[in-house]
């Protein structure tokens, strides 16, 4: 039996729900060939059984989630000229930084825009974010967090995307409304 | 009211005589993120990582690809998948939805001889600066030598493109000869 999903894009709201968990709301604007291929893929973000790392069930550390080695500290805003220098000088007073991954923009060589910095020590991630957090770097204001938090729920069955393949029998998430249990 | 609708998901593959090799990985609005990555180029397996970005990184997520305009962007002129592989480059935003289809981009030369260089032109930064992205979390959340890996996919697909369909063991063999 195929499982091909083919979607005519002058199709009417609500006619394209042969796969019920593509129901998106009728307004929704759909655009590219994706919708059209009928690929399937047993592997990928869709299949099951991904590593995670677990919290270590402390919760001094609030919902913020260890990394293998350390704690992550995402800080946005950062300046297109900022300099990982920029960045040491402000986040090392705080403790160690251990990792720095300041991006650049792949077109024009600046900064994206965010920046990632680990520390050993929880503490020294918690202090950092408190105190840079709405603070100034070369006259933009940085927001600061954790990059890692623990998940929100304990369902472990995998969640789907809002894949435009039908795949038969899969459940999938709903636009909008609130997470259904996945069948599998 | 239901927050604002979010999802990201970015595919680049092929088949070929090492099987299916391909870079996969989603973020959901909620901060989960899946990253799959499968080479058997020297026996390398398949890498599959599941974490919880915070909210922060997923509105710096939203940011990037609301600068990058990619939504307003169509696939239409776009190169077609080939048996060199594909791109896949899906994202719900709000009210528009768009999955995007093309070939594999080998450089801005691909692009500029296109029939849609500028559309294409977003769709191939935008993508190089989400690997980025993806690349950091997970060799910061993981320390895996990850950038082995995006090296490897790329450089495979380059050579299997240069040699019209070879695979990198057959361009191998080529050049022992």
């Amino acid at each position: 039996m195929s499982d091909r999903y083919e979607i005519d894009l002058n199709v009417k709201p609500g006619d394209d729900l042969q796969d019920e968990e593509m129901a998106e709301a009728p307004q929704v604007k759909r655009k590219g060939r994706g919708f059209q291929s009928g690929d399937q893929r047993g592997d990928g973000v869709h299949s099951s059984a991904f590593d995670k790392l677990n919290s270590s069930d402390d919760s001094a550390s609030g919902r913020a989630l260890k990394s293998i080695e350390g704690w992550i500290v995402l800080i946005t805003g950062v300046h297109e000229e900022a300099t990982e220098e920029d960045i040491l000088d402000k986040f090392g007073e705080y403790g160690e930084v251990k990792n720095v991954h300041l991006n650049l923009d792949r077109r024009t060589g600046y900064v994206k825009g965010y920046v990632l910095v680990e520390y050993e020590k929880f503490s020294e991630a918690e202090e950092a974010i408190a105190a840079m957090n709405g603070a100034k770097m070369l006259d933009q204001t940085l927001t600061c967090d954790f990059a890692f938090v623990k998940p929100t729920n304990n369902d472990d069955r995998g969640r789907r995307g809002l894949t435009t393949r039908g795949r038969g029998g899969h459940g999938g998430r709903r636009s909008g409304r609130s997470s259904s249990p996945t069948r599998r | 009211m239901p927050a604002e609708e979010f999802y990201v998901r970015y595919y680049s593959g092929h088949q070929g005589r090492y099987g299916h090799e391909f870079i996969e990985f989603e973020f959901h609005a909620d901060g989960r993120c899946r990253y799959a990555n499968n080479s058997n180029y020297r026996n390398d397996s398949l890498i599959k990582k599941e974490m919880t970005v915070s909210p922060l990184m997923i509105k710096e997520l939203k940011r990037i690809i609301a600068d990058s305009e990619v939504m307003k962007e169509d696939d239409h002129k776009w190169p077609k998948k080939n048996v060199v592989g594909k791109q896949e480059l899906e994202i719900r935003f709000g009210n528009e939805h768009v999955s995007f289809e093309t070939a594999k981009i080998g450089s801005l030369v691909d692009v500029q001889g296109s029939e849609d260089p500028e559309g294409l032109r977003v769709f191939y930064y935008l993508v190089q600066d989400l690997k980025c992205l993806v690349f950091s979390l997970i060799t910061l959340h993981w320390k895996v030598g990850s950038d082995e890996m995006f090296d490897l996919l790329h450089y495979a697909s380059k050579v299997a493109k240069a040699c019209l369909g070879m695979d990198l063991k057959g361009y191998q063999n080529l050049t022992k000869a």
